[in-house]
Formats: C-alpha cells, sequence, structure tokens
C-alpha cells in the first residue's frame, strides 16, 4: 500500500508529461496532385530548392575554381506527383562561390521523394566565365597541392576571424565541392544545409596523381541551426568525378513534429559515392 | 565590387581615438568603447544599465538623444541576441559611429534626432558572446544552466512571449533552439522585454540585427497570418532593400520569416510587434552561406555601410510618418508671429 501511495504521484507525472503539447511544424496545405503551381521566388521552399540543386551542380562539376552559390530565384514552380513525391522547376542566377560575382543562371528540377532518399536533381547552368579559364586554374591549383612533399594539414578553416591561409584556400574549396556531395543527401523540403568550417584536414599521400584528404566538416543545418559534425573522405583529379565517402554525427536533435519523438538516428552510416575506394 | 572609400572623418574628437570600427571586438573592448562613447558625446549619449545575465555580467544600452524639450519617440535597435553572429555587434557600433559622426552634417540624420531617441543596445547576449571567443566560436545560445549543470543555454530568439513554445523550437536543451524552462525564463530576455514594455507606447520601431542570410524578415515567424499593417511594412522593407542594394550591390530578401526563412515561435521580433510596436524587423546580414558566421573582416565596412543605408532608410520613413511637415515643429507662439 504504501509503495502505491509513493508511485502514484510518479505515475501522474509521467503521464502529465506524455500529455504536453509538442511544438508543431508548419503544415503545407494539401495541393491537387499533378498541378503545377507557382511559387513565390522568395519562398524557402524555392529557395531551399534551388540551393539543393548547386550543391548537386557543385558536386558533379568537382571543380573548385569552379563553384558557384545561389543568386537570386527568379521563377520557382512545384508539382505535387501522387506516391512519388514534390517536383520543383526552377530559374535561378549563380554567383562565383567566392567573389561573388555573377556567374550565370540555371535552370533546374528537384523532387523531393514522399521516401526518405537523397532528392533527384536536373540542373543546366549558363557559363559566363570561360570554361577552358576555369579548368586552367583547377590544374594550377592541382600542381600547387601535388608539388607539396609533406601532407597537408590544417584545422579551423576558416577561422574565427573568417581568415582562410591563402595556401589552405584549394583544400578549403575541395571541401566545399565535397561537403555539395553530403549536403544535396541530406536535404530535405523542410531540412537545408551550409558547410560553415572544416575543422580539421588531413592529406593522404598517394602514389597515383589522384589527391586525397581526411576532413572532418561542420555543416550548419536549417531550421534547427545545429552544427553537424562530419567525417569526410575525399579524392579529386582535375577533370574527373569527385570521390565522397562520409559519415555524419547522428543528429538527435529533432524538431518536434507533432507526429510522435524520433530517437536519434543511428549513427556511423557510411556512404560511399565510389566504389574501390 | 568593394567600395574601397574611407569613412568621412569628421570630428575625430567624438570617436575614441583609434577605435577600429572594421574589426571584431572581444566584450572587454565592446564595454570600454560604451564608456568612452558615452564621455566623447556627453551632450548626445548616456549608457543605461538594461539588466544582468544569468553569470551575472551587465547588459548596456546606449541612448542617443538630442537635447530637447519636445517629448520624442523611440527607435530601438538590438545586437547580438545569437552568440556567434559577430557581425551584428559590429553593426551596433559602426551604426553609433556613424550617427555620432554625422548628426551634424546630414540633414536626414539631424531631422530624425529631432523627434526620435534612438536606443541601441550593441551585445544583448553577452554571456554567450563571450563565450564564442573563448570556449567555442559556433556558440548560439545564453549560457544558461539545465539539468543540474549538464547541459547550456537557451535560444533567447526563441524565449520572448509570442506564441511562445508553439513551433519551430525544441524543449531539449541539448537543442540549438532550445526554448527555454518557459516564456521570458532568461533574465537576458526579461531585463529587454520588461523595459520595452515600460516603454511601448513610445517606440514605433524595433529593429533586432542578426546573420546570416541577408533578409529583412517582417512579422511573423510564429504564425503565417500577416500582421495588420503588413503592405506598409513591406513596403518600406523593399524601400530599405533597395536602398542597401545600391551601395554594393547586395542583394536581400524581403518577407515574412515564416513564408521566406521558417516558423519559429517565441522571437523578440513578433513580440515587439504583439505587443503594439509598429514597425518590427529583424535583420539578417551577410553572407549568403559562402563565409556564414565567421564572416571575414574585410566584409565588415561593406556590410555595415549598406546595413546603414537600410536601417536609416527605415528610421527616416518612420519620422517622415509620425513627425510630417517638416523638421521644424512650429508651436502655436511662432505661428501667430509669423502671422502679423
Amino acid at each position: 500500500m504504501q509503495g502505491l501511495g509513493a508511485a502514484l504521484p510518479v505515475l501522474l507525472l509521467l503521464l502529465l508529461s506524455a500529455q504536453l503539447p509538442r511544438p508543431a511544424v508548419a503544415e503545407q496545405p494539401p495541393w491537387a496532385p499533378g498541378v503545377e503551381r507557382a511559387l513565390d521566388p522568395s519562398s524557402r521552399l524555392a529557395v531551399g530548392a534551388a540551393r539543393v540543386a548547386l550543391h548537386n551542380y557543385n558536386f558533379h562539376a568537382a571543380s573548385p575554381s569552379g563553384l558557384r552559390a545561389l543568386g537570386q530565384v527568379r521563377k520557382a514552380t512545384v508539382k505535387s506527383i501522387p506516391g512519388v513525391g514534390q517536383k520543383c522547376y526552377l530559374q535561378f542566377t549563380t554567383e562565383d562561390y567566392r567573389s561573388r560575382e555573377n556567374a550565370g543562371s540555371c535552370l533546374a528540377t528537384v523532387l523531393y521523394p514522399k521516401k526518405k532518399s537523397p532528392p533527384a536533381v536536373n540542373i543546366k547552368c549558363i557559363n559566363t566565365k570561360d570554361q577552358k579559364q576555369i579548368q586552367e586554374e583547377d590544374n594550377r591549383l592541382y600542381q600547387k597541392l601535388k608539388r607539396q612533399t609533406k601532407p597537408i594539414t590544417g584545422s579551423n578553416i576558416p577561422d574565427s576571424f573568417g581568415n582562410i591561409e591563402p595556401a589552405l584556400e584549394p583544400v578549403w574549396a575541395l571541401a566545399v565541392a565535397g561537403s555539395s556531395y553530403m549536403m544535396w543527401e541530406k536535404s530535405t523540403e523542410k531540412v537545408g544545409y551550409f558547410m560553415t568550417q572544416v575543422k580539421s584536414v588531413k592529406q593522404w599521400m598517394r602514389k597515383d596523381d589522384s589527391l586525397e584528404f581526411d576532413y572532418v566538416i561542420l555543416l550548419h543545418e536549417m531550421p534547427t541551426q545545429e552544427m553537424i559534425s562530419c567525417h569526410m573522405r575525399l579524392i579529386w583529379l582535375p577533370g574527373h568525378p569527385l570521390k565522397v565517402k562520409y559519415t555524419c554525427d547522428s543528429e538527435n536533435h529533432r524538431l518536434e513534429d507533432g507526429s510522435g519523438m524520433e530517437s536519434g538516428s543511428a549513427a556511423g552510416i557510411i556512404r560511399e559515392r565510389e566504389e574501390n575506394f | 565590387l568593394v567600395d574601397e572609400s574611407m569613412p568621412k572623418q569628421r570630428s575625430h574628437r567624438q570617436i575614441p581615438e583609434g577605435y577600429n570600427y572594421t574589426e571584431y571586438h572581444p566584450m572587454e573592448e565592446i564595454y570600454k568603447w560604451m564608456t568612452q562613447i558615452q564621455e566623447s558625446n556627453s551632450e548626445l549619449v548616456t549608457q543605461h544599465h538594461l539588466g544582468k545575465t544569468i553569470e551575472n555580467r551587465t547588459i548596456y544600452y546606449l541612448q542617443i538623444s538630442q537635447p530637447s524639450n519636445k517629448p520624442k519617440k523611440i527607435i530601438w535597435m538590438d545586437c547580438g541576441i545569437h552568440a556567434r553572429e559577430w557581425i551584428s555587434p559590429a553593426f551596433c557600433q559602426w551604426f553609433v559611429k556613424e550617427i555620432l559622426q554625422n548628426y551634424k552634417s546630414d540633414a536626414m540624420i539631424r531631422r530624425f534626432l529631432q523627434n526620435l531617441d534612438l536606443y541601441i543596445l550593441p551585445v544583448l547576449n553577452v554571456d554567450g558572446y563571450i563565450y564564442s571567443w573563448e570556449a567555442e566560436r559556433l556558440w548560439r545560445k545564453n549560457r544558461s544552466p539545465y539539468m543540474n549543470g549538464t547541459c547550456y543555454g537557451t535560444d533567447l530568439n526563441r524565449n520572448f512571449n509570442s506564441s511562445w513554445g508553439s513551433v519551430g523550437v525544441s524543449y531539449n536543451c541539448t537543442s540549438e533552439i532550445f526554448c527555454g524552462s518557459g516564456p521570458e525564463s532568461e533574465p537576458e530576455t526579461r531585463a529587454v522585454a520588461q523595459f520595452i514594455e515600460k516603454k511601448k507606447t513610445d517606440i514605433l520601431c524595433y529593429l533586432t540585427i542578426h546573420s546570416y542570410g541577408q533578409y529583412i524578415l517582417t512579422p511573423y515567424g510564429s504564425t503565417t497570418t500577416p500582421p495588420s499593417n503588413n503592405e506598409e511594412l513591406m513596403h518600406v522593407a523593399q524601400k530599405a532593400a533597395a536602398a542597401l542594394m545600391g551601395k554594393h550591390g547586395t542583394s536581400y530578401k524581403v518577407g515574412s520569416t515564416s513564408s521566406i526563412l521558417y516558423s519559429n515561435s517565441g522571437s523578440s521580433r513578433d513580440w515587439a510587434h504583439m505587443i503594439g510596436i509598429p514597425f518590427s524587423y529583424t535583420f539578417e546580414l551577410r553572407d549568403n552561406g559562402t563565409h556564414g558566421f565567421t564572416l571575414p573582416s574585410d566584409q565588415i565596412q561593406p556590410t555595415c555601410e549598406e546595413t546603414m543605408l537600410a536601417v536609416t532608410t527605415i528610421i527616416d520613413y518612420v519620422d517622415q510618418k509620425y513627425f510630417p511637415g517638416g523638421a521644424v515643429m512650429l508651436t502655436s507662439g511662432s505661428l501667430s508671429l509669423s502671422l502679423l
């Protein structure tokens, strides 16, 4: 009897805490399937999708000198495909990732699948910069890095004050290109990413012509505002696809979405882009 | 696209000698700067105690007030609510410097200072800011201990009493968007809220400065229902963004937080508008993600220059709206004299 008396208030507390309202995530109204509707170019769906398209572009371009950032979304539409997902159609301008100079506009489609898998992207961009020039810059960067006899290492790039040592700029730019793969894969309609910092980088010397780096990268996740730490292995040879292997820390900070608490996702999921790494 | 021009040097007397506004400063230097600014501009500037942080540090604001027997209305601007957004306190300091350097020569500043007092809070989240310098550069929240000191920090911009805890937050202290144990649970939030509540009938404009993303954000974050004065808010924000773009070509997006950024409850800007402050805006300064929170110091000047134009556009609009008809308000006495 005594035990029950002690247990009751605890039970009540447990019950009460289970009843606490969970913060909501803003719901999207249901739209007629198959109908393409216009999106405000400033809307987070449009801007988010454009960023995802650019992550895909930056990864596939595999060019540290040719990285692009989002300028402005000019036009956006979205279509709900029943049983498949949401598809965005976008037209946007881009800037050089570093210099903010106009880099030309792009047309893209981004399909966010209903089931949990990376968004499917199709993107075509106009080049305002001469592609040969970009290739030459990439080759210059490559040669500079190849000339190093000792393994390149670094940490906190950029540093607290936003500075990037000139000698490490190419290494940072490669990190952006490689991170684009991670960010593309992890993005959803609701969650987006920015590469914030290279926490550390270490070069693995190779006998062949490729350059190989081991990174710890911090990704800024929105809207959770979390800094996600990812371990990334990258292999680069100019003119070839970028090879990226990565694993990000388990995300145990979930936005309450009213549909029930999600426990932290499994840690250490390794995603490979290329076999025979 | 970088503007190489130096800020106009007016009276060196007014500005603390050698204070470099194009560098990031730790809190100790900002405290010293506030004292010096008041000392060298005592006819215009007074430093005030707003409250204390959870670690018992003082939160100060600066009041820029042209001496006058006229009752004034108030423009409030706070910076540094999120620790890692260093460009934000840098802008508040720049703004104060610009006003003090140009209030005698710049006609627009002269005009609005006759009607408006400027209340500037350079660093709201003092503990967090210090922590981002000394321990963790990417810290966001305050330094409030929870769970027996095993977890730290409330997101102050989720802690205000504006639909608190309803959307875009976490109830878990380990989250970057932890909204605290209740609305205004944090001393920093209470310090700001109590002050603004007291003065709300005189405050025409509430500005809160963040980074990054390049946005001018209108209410609300906690709901998609537009505010009663949405059209006017948007119109003025567009004007401000256009003025900003004119300086260095930087493009800002304008819209409500819930439509162009994300949904969130408990923001200071939502709360300010909900208690009746008509012109309430959140600024998210440079950049668009390339450097994010670690904006290089060579971008401090161009960022502050362009943002200055946006902010003064808003203040000017507010001034013209509430104090129309020329800089000098005629009293009945002088009016009858001029009719003779």
